[in-house]
């Protein structure tokens, strides 16, 4: 499906971090090398198809957990067999590598590989809110946000803006699978700091509830 | 010198591993047959703990049972610092002994969920399971406020505690009981963490978080 989805925010993936998500249904290894490039691998190790997501970043490098093999930031190009560290990896050993660009607020991940991120006017930036994990598939979930948080929703199928509140409000659905959805949502601008754990709460906690309104319904 | 009474794929005694090298306090361990020997009901453990687990210490003639209650004891005891049990600031053992309670929860929902997949352990596995993602969920939203508010710790801003060495270990060994952690991301940034402790060491399971 060549089509973005929000896999996460881009603070919760900081340098030489490796997180861990899926996306219909493909794990994906998510991580920031030292100099800060993100990237969206299928989560396997082409050597022995270990999860990469046991693994750790090494500067530019993922290093697999079973048998140390690394594979380079970017390109996911194998760089370095412990068993032979006199020779070059062959090119055709390689990570499968997704396509990623981020927006200055959460990292977008497309499954079609030959997708090119979109050209795009500088966005500012927003105000990430939690990211919630529903065991209720996406139409679940779509549906009692759309019912519980305001009348009007404008936009895309699962990334939908809500101007009912005191700042704009946006959805961005990940279908994790057919049966489990992560939602993410944002507010445009940046919440004044006096108030940003207030309003942080209180989002999470009207999140929550339609998490639990979405799964009591599936 | 401490004797500890251990288990190697046992995440209770893991924790008390972890605390004794962190803290850098010299110890025996006494390797114990916990499976499938069940040497933890044998009749000479039971006169050292008559509850028959693990872990157990004897330091120097002082027997005490239950890794929480170890942890207390050897950060009270051993840690010039004073910030993994801070005994002098009520707040923060308040916190922190909640947190205690909440690992005795995770032993008995994570932890027997692992004992059931690997161990054959006769428990009611999709409970055990419900409960400890109930758990892990309380776990990531604390720990993502944690952050926001500039914490890295489940006690505070700056320095780890007890509570974070009592939690660790059956949240990162959830999957061998067949527990997902790839809903809670704020959980596993936190694992790093700890990871990356002076003094860490790894177990069957758990992985260093830098290159070795």
């Amino acid at each position: 499906m060549n089509r973005w989805f929000a896999v996460s925010a881009c603070g919760e993936v900081p340098h030489g971090h490796v997180a861990h998500t899926q996306l219909l249904g493909q794990e994906l290894v998510l991580w920031r090398s030292a100099s800060g490039t993100l990237n969206a691998w299928e989560n396997r190790c082409p050597h022995r198809g270990v999860r990469l997501t046991l693994g750790t970043c090494v500067g530019e490098e993922l290093r697999c957990q079973y048998h140390a093999w690394r594979f380079a930031s970017a390109s996911g190009q194998c760089t370095h067999i412990p068993s032979h560290p006199n020779q070059k990896p062959a090119s055709t050993i390689r990570s499968q590598v997704f396509p990623v660009f981020e927006d200055g607020t959460f990292a977008w991940v497309n499954l079609t590989r030959a997708a090119v991120p979109p050209q795009q006017a500088a966005v500012g930036i927003d105000t990430a809110l939690r990211s919630l994990f529903a065991d209720a598939p996406v139409a679940a979930v779509r549906q009692v946000l759309l019912r519980g948080y305001a009348d009007q929703a404008v936009g895309l199928v699962d990334e939908f803006t809500l101007d009912a509140t005191e700042y704009a409000l946006r959805f961005m659905l990940q279908p994790v699978t057919a049966d489990q959805t992560i939602i993410h949502a944002r507010l445009q601008g940046e919440v004044a700091a006096a108030k940003r754990m207030t309003v942080l709460r209180h989002h999470n906690a009207l999140l929550s509830a339609a998490r639990d309104h979405a799964e009591a319904a599936s | 010198m401490i004797t500890l009474y251990d288990y190697e794929l046992s995440g209770n005694c893991y924790k008390v591993r972890l605390a004794l090298n962190i803290l850098k306090v010299p110890f025996t361990a006494r390797p114990m047959d916990f499976h499938p020997a069940r040497e933890h009901k044998s009749d000479w453990f039971l006169k050292l703990n008559p509850q028959g687990q693990l872990p157990v210490i004897d330091d120097d003639g002082l027997v005490l049972r239950d890794a929480q209650a170890i942890l207390v004891y050897l950060a009270s005891r051993y840690d010039a610092s004073g910030h993994w049990y801070p005994r002098h600031d009520a707040t923060a053992l308040g916190r922190i002994s909640q947190w205690l309670g909440f690992a005795q929860d995770l032993t008995a929902t994570a932890g027997a969920a692992r004992l059931h997949d690997t161990m054959f352990l006769d428990v009611d596995i999709g409970k055990c399971r419900a409960g400890a993602h109930a758990l892990l969920r309380i776990l990531d939203e604390h720990l993502w406020f944690a952050e926001q508010a500039g914490e890295k710790w489940l006690c505070g801003a700056d320095r780890p505690s007890i509570a974070d060495l009592a939690c660790f270990p059956y949240v990162m060994l959830s999957e061998e009981g067949g527990i997902s952690r790839l809903p809670y991301p704020a959980i596993r940034r936190w694992g790093d963490r700890v990871k990356q402790l002076p003094g860490f060491i790894p177990m069957p399971g758990i992985f260093p978080a830098a290159a070795t």
